[in-house]
């Protein structure tokens, strides 16, 4: 069944691990094919968990009382967007944070508002600290990525989110949620709560979260680097391919326009082996890290693509700008702007210490202890490698569930990882084994 | 005067919500059982698609060889009037946020039999546009079905209401003059962000600009000029933006406007591939942006 793609993914071992111990569970680490298929083309709809007919929804735009100026070219991004879906009667309020580069109201926040509205619960639904309308709304540093900075300033919007909702709203209980790097930031904002008792956060959820941030980008960069190539050019002949099998396939067809289902049926035509869709991974995910990559350097005043002295105003091209970052691997955005800000912003770190804290050790303890964290996963997760996930269930212990395929975020929403999801937040999770 | 208060409502309605501090907007609920559903029939008649584009391809005679990876257009747009372009991007997203939306959720939440009624009414309406352009185009066999169509829906579909022709696999089709330039060899042109309207092309611009002459020419059932007009010229524009699930700056990215130009210019070329099925193409030059 598992068929190692080649060294598509080289299952390279962390410098930080910490006391990993040995992996018992059937990772790979590498890419397989159903597991890049799954991660490409999500929870087939037939699998999906049963909804409700009609789930309400608000969205919520939030001025937060901390944000810093807003750049002119990020003139849109000045409020924090939200979503919110009451139940009209007391119920447990449920927080889901998106995953990279998401929004407030991206299909994944979507389908879990769904089943979580359905088991009866108040929904709101964040975007992730790395989404742009995040940084430039609620930043306190405008450089994402810091899994402890992020989880501060979830924590205040959360805050300030849940202080205004509409009054007729009773929350019985709070519980937060995240998937992909979500699944980490919900983590972090749960052990935050503990100290700081503001929220009065009781389980927290982390659904296919990453161990450590760097290692789990450097992965993607790598299947970027592996099935593109490296820098622009790379995309450019990506590009040309797909547009002469798109014409083709088009020609072929007897339609009048290209929509949606055109492009749908396409994708699975298009896209057959394990190099496309690893390419295709690669692509989303980098697009992702572009907008991140941009408002840190104008943030952080670094200059690798934004001039400090002269950012880009309104109305400015940017194509320029664009392909130059499209060409940008993830490390480079540690090492030129990541690393240089946090570095100077705390004088006592180190590249080792900032890597290190960004690791899902930073509240291993609390994993371990506190009976109230839980995590699903995939044993195949593109942004896991062996020793990370044995390390999730050696510290997890019954607390956690791996899931023998689903690639990373491929079934999010089927009915297992749904009914297990809501045992876990109701408090009635026995163990994978039950 | 009447103009000044609207020009004034309009301004408070553009500026006045960025001064609060928390601001709610009710959306339309959700169906996530119904969505599924049709993703589910979505899926199914996709994998049917699938087998029919397969047995489809090598239909051979007369076709151009198939495009190779070297006959892609360049990745960059023409779009010479950028700064001009950027700008009613802009005030589009402002537009939008500020009237299109507000009206068009609300429109939404309105039953879904009254929604399509209304869609099916201005799609019926714009078929005598679909005939006149496929007739233009040389592609009788499509000219024949927007008029089965029209005659159809206009009796059977009361006045347009209902898609019965869709039910007789006469499915809608829809064209216009930017595709009969596109037939006759006119290449997209420049770049355009029209205001209020959105993306598009010189070449599609002008098609617009025809296409709506041709209905108000052709004024059937004197829908197009008179008082009514104005009433139905909103409900077709509060329909239309009703149907596109599209949020501006949902992306949060400062490459919208680029990602946007991108995609729309990409497919308008495409598009154009699928009519020029007969012609062997001049290779594009790498320097020469695509569009022009």
């Amino acid at each position: 069944m598992f068929m190692p793609a080649s060294a598509t993914l080289a299952d390279d071992q962390p410098a930080t691990v910490i006391a990993a111990p040995v992996a018992k569970g059937p990772a790979t680490g590498l890419a397989d094919s159903s597991a890049l298929r799954a991660t490409l083309f999500g929870t087939p709809p037939q699998d999906i968990a049963p909804m409700p007919a009609t789930v309400p929804l608000v969205e919520i735009n939030v001025r937060m009382p901390w944000a810093r100026p807003v750049p002119a070219i990020f003139w849109f991004d000045g409020k924090l967007r939200v979503y919110f879906s009451a139940q009209d009667k007391p119920a447990p309020l449920a927080i889901v944070i998106a995953g990279t580069g998401g929004d407030g109201n991206t299909t994944f926040l979507s389908t879990l508002r769904g089943a979580l509205y359905g088991a009866g619960y108040h929904v709101l639904t964040l975007p992730s600290p790395t989404y742009p309308g995040f940084i430039v709304s609620t930043s306190s540093t405008g450089v994402a990525g810091d899994l402890m900075q992020d989880g501060q300033d979830l924590y205040a919007a959360m805050q300030r989110i849940v202080a205004h909702l509409p009054g007729k709203v009773q929350i019985t209980d709070i519980d937060v949620l995240g998937y992909s790097l979500g699944g980490a930031n919900a983590g972090i904002v749960k052990s935050l709560d503990a100290n700081e008792h503001k929220l009065h956060i009781h389980r927290a959820v982390m659904i296919e979260p990453p161990v450590s941030l760097f290692d789990s980008v450097a992965r993607m960069d790598k299947l970027f680097a592996l099935s593109i190539g490296s820098g622009d050019a790379g995309v450019e002949r990506l590009y040309q391919k797909l547009y002469a099998q798109l014409a083709n396939l088009y020609r072929a067809s007897d339609r009048v326009e290209i929509d949606t289902n055109f492009l749908l049926t396409a994708a699975a035509a298009v896209l057959n082996t394990d190099a496309e869709f690893s390419a295709a991974i690669a692509l989303i995910f980098r697009i992702d890290l572009m907008n991140m990559f941009f408002a840190g350097d104008l943030y952080a005043k670094t200059g690798v693509v934004v001039d400090p002295r002269h950012p880009p105003k309104v109305g400015e091209p940017l194509e320029r700008i664009e392909r130059i970052l499209r060409g940008k691997p993830f490390a480079e955005y540690f090492t030129k702007v990541f690393a240089p800000y946090y570095l100077k912003h705390r004088p006592q770190s180190t590249t080792e210490s900032l890597v290190a804290a960004n690791r899902l050790d930073i509240i291993g303890d609390a994993l371990r202890n506190d009976p109230d964290y839980y995590v699903q996963t995939n044993s195949d997760d593109l942004i896991l490698n062996k020793s990370e996930l044995a390390w999730l269930e050696s510290t997890l212990g019954s607390k956690i569930v791996v899931y023998d395929h689903g690639g990373h975020l491929g079934n999010l929403g089927d009915r297992q990882q749904i009914a297990d999801m809501l045992d876990m937040l109701a408090g009635r999770w026995r163990g994978a084994a039950q | 005067m009447r103009i000044l208060h609207v020009v004034l409502a309009f301004a408070l309605g553009l500026g006045g919500c960025a001064s609060q501090d928390f601001v709610i907007h009710r959306l339309p609920p959700e169906t996530p059982a119904a969505d599924n559903a049709a993703a589910i029939a979505r899926a199914e008649a996709l994998a049917k698609d699938q087998q029919e584009v397969k047995s489809e391809q090598p239909s051979g005679e007369e076709q151009a060889p198939p495009l190779t990876p070297a006959d892609a257009p360049s990745m960059r747009t023409y779009d010479p009037w950028e700064r001009f372009n950027r700008f009613n991007y802009r005030f589009n997203a402002r537009f939008d946020e500020a009237v299109f939306l507000p009206v068009s959720n609300a429109y939404r939440r309105l039953p879904s039999p009254i929604r399509s009624g209304v869609y099916n009414f201005f799609g019926n309406l714009s078929e005598i546009n679909n005939l006149i352009n496929y007739t233009v185009q040389g592609r009788l066999g499509r000219g024949v079905r927007s008029l089965g169509r029209f005659v159809i829906n206009s009796t059977i579909g009361i006045g347009g209401l209902f898609d019965f022709a869709a039910k007789f696999h006469l499915a809608k089709a829809p064209t216009g003059f930017g595709t009969t330039l596109s037939k006759w060899g006119m290449h997209p042109g420049p770049y355009l962000v029209i205001p209020i309207l959105g993306p598009s092309t010189l070449r599609e611009g002008i098609g617009l600009l025809s296409d709506y002459g041709v209905l108000y020419g052709v004024n059937i059932a004197d829908l197009y000029r008179g008082d009514q007009s104005w009433g139905l010229g909103v409900a077709d524009a509060v329909d239309t933006r009703a149907n596109i699930h599209f949020r501006y700056y949902s992306s949060g990215s400062p490459f919208e406007y680029d990602d946007i130009r991108f995609l729309y210019v990409r497919r308008l070329l495409l598009e154009d591939e699928g009519l020029h099925k007969k012609i062997v193409r001049k290779r594009p030059s790498r320097d020469v942006p695509a569009g022009r």
